[in-house]
């Protein structure tokens, strides 16, 4: 039974992945980031009065983005990315301070939460 | 069995992975995001269990139910683990399906990720070519073996990538248990450490591809009873290239002075060079495990024994053990491949409770509904089956259906894959 059980799961794994990158191919990009207001600067001291989790703002690569309402969301664990609220965290963005940069989707993501240009 | 021994491993196995999940449970996340993590711990903590289950000690077996029942439990954890960890990318791609099918797939890519996700994708492929193996019946045992032991690669993957987003507590104990549990079987039950140094006295051929050995102590023997099985690794000697890994044997005879006897019938590559074994051969053997035939002695028994499934009878009869009215169904194939026989009905001839029914089946599986006794004459027996697990699964359904209850047919498997 756990052999049919192993087959049958792993088959349907498949067939879920292989929908899912169907839907990607196939399906209108609807609901895609389409980024925020361009024209509204943020300068060094306001962007340092949104150092909270609860309000969140963080610079990364001349623009600024509030990310409060995605930070629950974030894989790794509070205490990474919290540091960087009210920061100019590109550094923290590309490297993840290990010398790695972030993926194409954190990329499209990221878009969806800004809010305006970095002054510093 | 009693009921805190019973309780032991599904207790076991639905505490550890509720409670990483508990620890877990992320707040304020959408429903799929929130299942998504939900499933990775859950699978975590039932691999986690898995791991465990496959330490071979014999107290912890005996805490446990048993070798057997432990391993039972090592694979239904192993599989709902990876139906969890399946479930786990999977609900986590849906969270951005509402919004974008791009986003959906995109969580699932690999191509633009980095370690921290390829990570988590090499441990779910490795666990899935590791199933694959466990369920290839047909491959030889060695490489099986060694294949299976691959998932352990599987589950450190799996724990990487924890550490590598970032989620190094809990999971650097968690990663450091593992580790320990594997190191603990590797050097405990492969490298033999758990196991007593014995040697092999004699070599008795009893049937056509089926020898008995008489191993003698080197050191303080083991206790085994009859009914229990040992795991056998044989060395290399004068004239005899052993194979070196432990393969699990029924014990037919316990003697006074420490000597045990099993039973060996060519049925794979290491038990055929077997048939070759000289006195004078080191061995190490680890047990004794198994509690079939134990418990109190019933009003009256009936025995089916397959083939070499006939060893644990013949150690309980050799033992004197047997004090009310007995009936061993013998089935075997030919007789010239009947182990024991001979000796069966000698003892058969002189023990007043037993008595002996052999039938010579071929190559098919025999009439069930024939041989076994009917549902009168069964009465209030209970029923000890050993033998293949066809004719073990063959024998339970039509048991039930001469009335016996389940609790009153004990049969143990003695497969290790």
């Amino acid at each position: 039974m756990m052999r049919n059980v192993y087959i049958a799961a792993t088959a349907m794994f498949w067939a879920i992945v292989l929908a899912f990158w169907l839907s990607s191919a196939w399906m209108p990009q609807a609901g895609q980031p389409t980024g925020g207001p361009a024209d509204r600067i943020i300068s060094t001291t306001e962007l340092a009065r949104h150092a909270s989790p609860a309000s969140c703002w963080m610079a990364i690569r001349g623009d600024v983005y509030d990310l409060a309402t995605y930070l629950p969301n974030h894989p790794s664990r509070p205490d990474i990315i919290e540091p960087w609220c009210g920061k100019d965290a590109t550094w923290a963005y590309d490297t993840k301070t290990k010398g790695r940069p972030h993926s194409r989707t954190a990329d499209e993501l990221l878009a969806k939460y800004r809010i305006g240009k970095f002054s510093p | 069995m009693s009921l805190i021994r019973w309780l032991s491993l599904p207790l076991l196995a639905m505490v550890v992975p509720a409670g990483f999940a508990v620890w877990a449970f992320p707040q304020g996340l959408s429903l799929a995001r929130t299942a998504g993590i939900v499933a990775g711990w859950l699978g975590c903590g039932l691999l986690l269990v898995s791991l465990l289950l496959m330490v071979r000690e014999v107290e912890v077996a005996r805490w446990l139910g048993g070798l057997e029942r432990m391993y039972r439990w090592h694979h239904r954890t192993g599989v709902v683990a990876y139906l969890a960890l399946l479930a786990h990318p999977l609900l986590l791609a849906a969270d951005g399906f509402a919004e974008s099918p791009a986003l959906a797939w995109q969580a699932l890519a690999p191509v633009d990720e980095s370690w921290p996700v390829w990570s988590g994708w090499l441990a779910l492929i490795l666990l899935m070519a590791g199933l694959t193996i466990t369920f290839m019946r047909r491959l030889p045992y060695r490489a099986w073996r060694w294949l299976h032991a691959g998932l352990g690669v599987a589950v450190l993957f799996g724990l990487l990538h924890l550490v590598l987003l970032g989620i190094d507590e809990p999971v650097l104990p968690i990663l450091a248990a593992a580790m320990l549990i594997l190191a603990w079987r590797a050097m405990r039950d492969e490298l033999g450490l758990a196991a007593r140094p014995y040697i092999v006295e004699s070599v008795r051929r009893v049937a056509a591809g089926t020898i008995e050995i008489s191993l003698r102590p080197l050191a303080t023997s083991l206790t085994a009873m009859p009914g229990q099985f040992v795991l056998v690794a044989f060395l290399t000697g004068a004239n005899y290239r052993g194979c070196g890994e432990f393969h699990p044997f029924s014990v037919s005879s316990i003697d006074r002075n420490g000597v045990l006897r099993i039973g060996v019938k060519a049925l794979g590559d290491c038990t055929r060079r077997m048939q070759s074994i000289q006195p004078g051969v080191p061995a190490r053997v680890q047990g004794a495990f198994g509690s079939f035939l134990a418990g109190p002695p019933p009003a009256s028994q009936l025995w089916v024994a397959g083939g070499i499934g006939v060893t644990p009878f013949i150690a309980l009869l050799r033992a004197g053990g047997i004090t009310s009215p007995t009936l061993l169904l013998y089935l075997y194939k030919t007789e010239a491949e009947a182990a024991f026989l001979a000796e069966l009905r000698a003892l058969a001839a002189e023990t007043p409770f037993l008595t002996l029914q052999t039938v010579e089946t071929g190559e098919l599986l025999p009439d069930l509904e024939r041989l076994l006794p009917d549902a009168h004459c069964l009465g209030c027996r209970d029923c000890y089956l050993c033998g293949p697990p066809e004719l073990t699964a063959a024998l339970k359904p039509a048991l039930r259906k001469r009335g016996i209850a389940a609790r009153r047919i004990h049969f143990e498997n003695f497969d290790f894959r």
